[in-house]
């Protein structure tokens, strides 16, 4: 039959080349890590049923097209056939669900890394960014392409990211840390990130905040610790 | 075939307002025939699809080139909310109803709509909130601004000003009161007005459909039209429902939004679906694969769908993770079902290939990648990637456009005959799917990279920097193509309305529900000639096929009255091989 023919051709296609990231960037971060295996996870699955279910649609399509006019099989039920297809997808959605509820569990609850998560108070406003490192007293804060505020963060250590807004609701998005939280009025929200790449990462808002919401971007760079006590010395004391 | 006498109306005759051979505008502004009120619907819905379309093509010409102002940030966003709201509230919902106007009488054999004045008012409503919305581009700032779902606090008055905002809030109102009443309507006319023998059991699946879809308008509507009116207390009279400034709570308008809104998604998809489920069995020439399973599914998605709607609100930190995304995973299963129903219907069958099968063969592919796309938007962690990005514009589209209006165009080929008795072009119809299936992939398919690489939605622009250049130019050129692709559709409409080729009553010569029983147009009471016997899911194919034995349907066999297999039905099927 037609269709473990097909399910062994996914199976040798999957084996044979790296699972497609569809954009999905490199992550950069611990959690980012666990959200894009997840990613690859549901791309195999994605990829596995939607080509088993394309294969039978076609080859429905081709094989039963009209070739004479005698009237067909008026068939109209199977019960172990539909019994079949209904318990399937049951199969298949619980184990999605048991990766994506593993993952969440990492990714909320991120594992202490021996030190204390370095707290950064973000704030929202239309149409700019407001960052506070109370422990280091440093404050920076920009809007625009031309004041586009930037701070510093230490590589390998988690950073606490705590979201308000001062006006409408807003989204922190850091897209290769793969995850963004909003920023709503009333509500206490917060973002954890472990990255594990030095770099510079471009952030901006998600969540459509009026008129300039397109120019509402910001900058994380993530350097070693020594570079970052080296920064926060940089700055203007702005501490209490 | 003895039993041709019985009449199929079971309500009493109601006064006639209407001026029954009133033509022209008179005819148009006085009926209360749902034929004609469908046909209204439809017309005028897609009138609002190519204003809301034309929308979406100055949208695609800004996204073309990185920093294109060919307008402002201003205009640019109420092109999107305008875009949005018009193919959601003005387009897909009220063309849908436009369809369960003409066919739901036809499909239980009755002679109109329950309330057949109620409906011509519902007709109303829709049409001036309709313009009410449309026409807030007029007002003297523009249209509303701050997107189709109208988060508070951006749409209070503190941040939104503007007169565009308010009217917004009425065309909601307006058009949602619209929607009720025809779901009452719809709800009314399906429990009470069946033939004999048309038992819940036999109905078609388009018309099942219809009953879920108005149940989910009843649960969903009125929360967002009570919604809209806190809005517009919160705007007008001071109450601080949504506006933190004086105490109130902004996700509380996210959780009634979207508590309409995931229904709502359920009530632009599931009529659609029950089109396709009308079209593949008549070309095929099959029954329906799995009845009482596409039945039962169809209920498992609206029953499902009221209890999902924190899965738009999975980066706010104020939704269960765990528990909406289970739930919405949930949710492919049934339509996992509805899928192999489709394939097990093809299968075995003799398709013949007519514009309406195409359509609904580019509907299955297409479709296909929204529901997927939608699986991996349930899963919370991929969620907070993918959330306010294109990924998550790309997937909506697959849903909608890539499934209901592909549908939608499955529907207007399929029934065209039986509205005008005519013909749609068939090599125009080809030439129409073409166009619309390559523009189609070619415009949303790049949309889901686009997501994950980090291009939010609703940016009015995008920099050099960001390389989202090549794929944005990849799906505006999409764009255009599919915009183009409404042309040879409108010339076939106007062209075979006057000289296309002449329908027969069973303008495919397989049919299968009552609307082939009658004349192509139907007479203004719908069936001049006695309906057939109903003794299965599809009456027409039992008349014209009486030698193909005995249809192997989820229904009590020959003999039994209709009161015994309404009860027995659902047990019948278990027995059957």
């Amino acid at each position: 039959m037609r269709r473990p023919a097909l399910v062994l051709a996914f199976a040798i296609l999957l084996a044979g080349c790296e699972v497609p990231s569809l954009g999905m960037p490199s992550p950069v971060s611990k959690e980012g890590n666990d959200i894009y295996s997840l990613w690859r996870g549901f791309i195999v699955a994605s990829f596995v049923v939607g080509g088993i279910v394309v294969g039978l649609i076609l080859y429905a399509a081709i094989r039963y097209r009209r070739r004479d006019d005698e009237v067909p099989s008026q068939n109209a039920y199977n019960i172990p056939i539909e019994i079949f297809y209904t318990v399937m997808p049951i199969v298949i959605v619980a184990g999605l669900f048991g990766f994506t509820v593993a993952t969440q569990m990492k990714v909320t609850n991120p594992a202490s890394s021996g030190q204390p998560a370095l707290v950064v108070n973000v704030t929202g406003f239309q149409w700019g960014w407001r960052f506070e490192l109370p422990e280091q007293h440093v404050t920076v804060e920009g809007a625009g392409e031309v004041t586009t505020p930037a701070i510093d963060v230490p590589v390998d250590r988690t950073v606490h990211f705590v979201l308000r807004t001062e006006d409408v609701n807003h989204a922190f998005w850091v897209p290769q840390f793969l995850e963004k939280r909003d920023l709503i009025q009333g509500i206490d929200n917060s973002i954890d990130i472990t990255p594990t790449q030095v770099g510079e990462y471009g952030g901006k808002c998600a969540e459509f905040c009026g008129l300039d919401h397109w120019r509402m971007q910001f900058t994380i760079r993530v350097v070693t610790q020594g570079d970052f006590d080296a920064w926060v010395r940089s700055q203007p004391q702005s501490g209490r | 075939m003895t039993t041709l006498d019985e009449r199929p109306i079971v309500v009493d005759e109601p006064d006639e307002p209407e001026h029954p051979n009133a033509r022209g505008l008179l005819g148009f502004l006085t009926t209360t025939d749902h034929k004609r009120i469908g046909v209204a619907y439809m017309v005028t819905a897609f009138v609002f699809f190519l204003i809301g379309g034309a929308l979406a093509e100055v949208i695609r010409v800004q996204l073309y080139s990185p920093e294109n102002h060919v307008v402002d940030e201003n205009t640019y966003n109420q092109l999107f909310t305008m875009h949005g709201s018009i193919m959601l509230f003005l387009f897909l919902g009220p063309f849908a109803f436009g369809l369960a106007n003409y066919l739901v009488p036809l499909h239980i054999g009755a002679r109109d709509m329950a309330f057949p004045r109620l409906n011509a008012m519902s007709y109303w409503f829709y049409l001036f909130g309709g313009i009410t919305m449309v026409g807030s581009f007029f007002s003297a700032d523009g249209a509303a601004d701050f997107g189709w779902t109208g988060y508070a606090p951006l749409s209070e008055i503190t941040h939104s000003p503007t007169l565009g905002g308010d009217l917004w809030i009425m065309a909601l109102v307006l058009t949602g009161l619209s929607g009720v009443l025809t779901a009452v309507n719809i709800v009314s006319t399906v429990i009470t007005m069946r033939a004999p023998g048309m038992t819940m059991f036999r109905m078609p699946v388009f018309t099942w459909n219809m009953l879920v879809t108005s149940v989910l308008v009843l649960i969903a509507f009125p929360v967002l039209t009570a919604a809209a009116a806190m809005l517009f207390a919160d705007r007008h009279l001071g109450a601080h429902i949504f506006d933190p400034a004086g105490g109130g709570s902004p996700i509380l308008w996210q959780h009634l939004f979207w508590f309409f809104g995931h229904p709502e998604v359920y009530i632009l998809a599931l009529p659609y679906f029950g089109v396709i489920t009308e079209v593949i069995p008549v070309f095929s020439w099959r029954p329906v694969f799995g009845y009482a399973g596409i039945v039962f599914a169809t209920l498992a998605i609206g029953s499902l769908s009221v209890g999902v709607w924190g899965h738009h609100m999975f980066t706010t930190g104020a939704a269960q993770l765990s528990y909406f995304a289970g739930l919405s995973m949930l949710i492919a299963i049934p339509t996992g079902v509805k899928y192999f129903n489709w394939i097990g219907t093809m299968w075995g069958g003799r398709i013949v290939y007519r514009v309406p099968m195409l359509f609904a063969l580019a509907f299955l592919l297409t479709f296909l990648i929204g529901g997927i796309s939608g699986v991996t938007l349930a899963s919370a962690p991929i969620d907070f990637q993918a959330q306010d990005t294109y990924y998550v514009v790309a997937h909506m589209h697959y849903v909608l456009f890539g499934g209901s209006v592909f549908a939608l165009y499955a529907a207007i080929y399929y029934w065209f005959p039986k509205f005008t008795g005519r013909f749609l072009d068939e090599k125009l119809g080809l030439v129409h799917l073409a166009l619309t299936f390559v523009g189609f992939h070619l415009t949303f398919l790049v949309q889901f990279a686009l997501g994950l690489e980090g291009m939010p939605r609703r940016v009015a622009s995008y920099l050099p920097a960001d390389n989202f250049t090549t794929l944005n130019r990849i799906s505006s050129v999409g764009a255009f193509l599919l915009g183009a692709s409404t042309l040879p559709f409108l010339w076939n409409v106007w062209r075979s309305i006057r000289r296309g080729e002449p329908a027969g009553d069973d303008s495919w010569e397989s049919g299968q529900t009552l609307e082939w029983a009658t004349s192509s147009p139907p007479p203004p009471e719908n069936f001049d000639k006695p309906l057939p016997p109903i003794r299965s899911n599809r009456p027409v194919w039992d008349l014209h096929h009486p030698d193909s034995g005995e249809p192997r349907v989820a229904v009590a066999p020959r003999g039994t009255t209709a009161h015994q297999h309404s009860v027995h039905g659902e047990d019948d099927e278990e027995d059957e091989p």
